[in-house]
């Protein structure tokens, strides 16, 4: 896509929220940071062919850092965000070098026990992530003298969820990107063709999960408050079964999954309460079982009919 | 030294649960390469229905573990039909069913939390309390004993063996690829609600209990290998006693056990991707 499409869609989504309430603005603040969550988790799930389930811990690791390193350790802002980014990397790095030498699905396995282990160490950390109730009653300080709130704040998310969409369009139709695919569909006759199998999948692990991690900082100043709860394994599943039901390895398709079940809720409640969560089994069972192209695919199939 | 016993003996008896899971994904994996994750919820499943049976209904022990085995075979076979069958029949790859079987697990977890409200439901012991562990310890060693003798000494344990080495080589001698998988399933599914039914009066039945036991029975499985069945008993012995001795004698706070299984895991990949015991040739 060329700059000119990229400025118009930052400045139609950047300009929405000015027309939304403020209730309206926190869901739309949300339904942005779990497309780009989506975007980002595609690229490794579906481009990449691995199963992980640490990408909402990375999320997490994003948030509480932001929050750790400016609040607790005092650090300047772009620091902190420097800092947070670098733990994310390193978390990253400690994770996928040993597991995705291995064939099968150590990652999913190592990955599962990651986001569990999160949790604990939230819950267990003491002064510094808050234990089970997290950090809470922080504000956004001003970012290079400006103060950011309301609606101009979505503008940053806007910009963190473009700017991780850009960066994921590109190096899909890169090198990187071929090469990903390739691991992902024969790691075998990908290494003959002169790819370094186990280097692919560490580099689409780290930069998806750094991603992740910093739509975790985004996240932190939009509830103003982190807590365990929010970064567990449900939501991690979510974003799956999101990835899953919009059509697993393309980008539209993450970004019509992660709408999809981030809207359906809003849907369902009136109807069924709180119980959408089975819904959302239903639906992934269903997809992958009836049609594993996911939305997107039906929707080249409807586009294909009418043709 | 009498902490020390007592410490031995709760090890033992996790161990076996962990163990018991583990050969659960291993009935599964064997013949068809399907990593279950959802034997976790299969053994929620099992302790909610020792919750029904024996706490609810006040059946006695034996029949309603009785009855907790049956309905679990039900269930395994259901998940198969439902989550498995459709997506082998089309040949889709092996990740498929892995990843509808994950859908399978939160389809399972609702309902029962739908189902239950979610405070945690007593379930009772076999015996009492002081007797639990050496009963666990009892029904884990006659289950492993049951499944090294089908698959060492049975002609149905060997058409699981030859499945397992060469599907389409099976499906040519006349093996029925679908029953073995079906029949893994169910096996497994027996086996993992077991382990939550054993489990349940020391944790009580909780909707939330099966990701926990799922990380831990495929560390146990991990730790001693997917080729043996003694394996994923020895794997569950090994983890329960690491586990245990961090919480006793480590100097961090005891949440933190939590994070022995993936500590194993890592070391395992590292070091012996392939577990403790190697396949007998």
């Amino acid at each position: 896509m060329s700059w000119v499409r990229w400025a118009i869609a930052f400045v139609v989504l950047a300009a929405l929220p000015f027309f939304l309430g403020n209730y309206y603005n926190d869901v739309y603040r949300k339904l942005l940071l779990w497309v780009a969550l989506a975007l980002g988790y595609n690229f490794l799930f579906g481009i990449s062919g691995q199963v992980a389930f640490s990408h909402f811990a990375f999320y997490g690791v994003g948030a509480y850092s932001i929050v750790i390193f400016l609040f607790q350790l005092q650090l300047p802002f772009a620091l902190a965000v420097l800092a947070g980014v670098v733990l994310c990397v390193a978390v990253a790095l400690a994770v996928a070098l040993p597991t995705t030498r291995l064939e099968g699905f150590y990652l999913a396995l190592a990955t599962l026990a990651l986001g569990q282990l999160f949790i604990v160490v939230l819950n267990e950390g003491g002064a510094v992530t808050g234990g089970n109730g997290g950090l809470a009653n922080y504000r956004l300080p001003p970012v290079f003298g400006v103060h950011v709130s309301g609606p101009w704040y979505t503008g940053v998310i806007v910009s963190v969820l473009l700017g991780t969409m850009a960066l994921l369009w590109r190096l899909d139709h890169s090198w990187f990107g071929r090469a990903c695919r390739a691991v992902r569909d024969n790691p075998e006759a990908a290494a003959a063709m002169g790819i370094n199998v186990a280097r692919t999948k560490v580099i689409a692990f780290t930069l998806t999960s750094a991603l992740a991690g910093g739509a975790g900082m985004a996240y932190a100043f939009v509830d103003n408050t982190v807590n365990p709860p929010i970064f567990g394994l449900e939501n991690a599943f979510l974003l799956l079964f999101m990835v899953i039901v919009g059509g697993a390895g393309r980008h539209a398709g993450a970004v019509i999954g992660a709408a999809f079940l981030f809207l359906l809720p809003f849907v369902l409640s009136p109807l069924i309460g709180h119980h959408h969560v089975l819904v959302f089994g239903v639906l992934m069972v269903a997809a992958i079982v009836l049609q594993p192209r996911g939305l997107i695919g039906l929707y080249d199939e409807l586009r294909r009919r009418i043709a | 030294m009498q902490d020390f016993l007592e410490l031995a003996v709760s090890a033992a008896a996790s161990g076996c649960i962990y163990g018991l899971v583990a050969l659960a994904y291993l009935l599964m994996i064997r013949p068809t390469g399907i990593i279950n994750f959802a034997v976790g919820e299969w053994a929620m499943l099992g302790a909610f229905g020792g919750f029904l049976l024996l706490t609810q209904l006040e059946w006695p022990y034996p029949l309603g573990m009785a009855a907790v085995v049956a309905a679990m075979l039900v269930v395994g076979w259901a998940t198969e039909r439902i989550a498995v069958r459709p997506l082998v029949e089309r040949g889709a790859p092996v990740i498929a069913p892995i990843l509808a079987l994950l859908g399978m697990l939160v389809v399972f977890r609702e309902i029962v939390s739908l189902s239950f409200d979610p405070d945690p439901h007593p379930v009772p012991y076999a015996f009492e309390i002081q007797n639990q562990s050496a009963f666990i310890v009892a029904v884990a060693l006659l289950v492993f004993a049951a499944a090294w003798l089908f698959f060492e000494r049975t002609l149905a344990g060997k058409t699981f063996e030859a499945v397992a080495l060469h599907r389409r080589a099976a499906a040519l001698m006349g093996i029925n690829l679908s029953r073995v998988t079906a029949l893994s399933f169910a096996a497994g599914a027996a086996v993992a609600g077991l382990a939550g039914l054993l489990v349940a009066p020391n944790v009580s039945a909780h909707y939330l209990m099966g990701v926990p036991l799922a990380i831990q029975g495929f560390t146990a499985l991990v730790i001693g290998g997917v080729g043996r069945v003694e394996g994923a008993l020895l794997g569950g012995l090994l983890l329960a006693f690491a586990e245990q001795l961090t919480a006793r004698y480590a100097p961090i706070p005891s949440g933190y056990t939590q994070g022995v299984p993936l500590l194993f895991l890592m070391i395992f990949l590292l070091v012996r991707p392939t577990g403790l015991l190697r396949a007998r040739s």
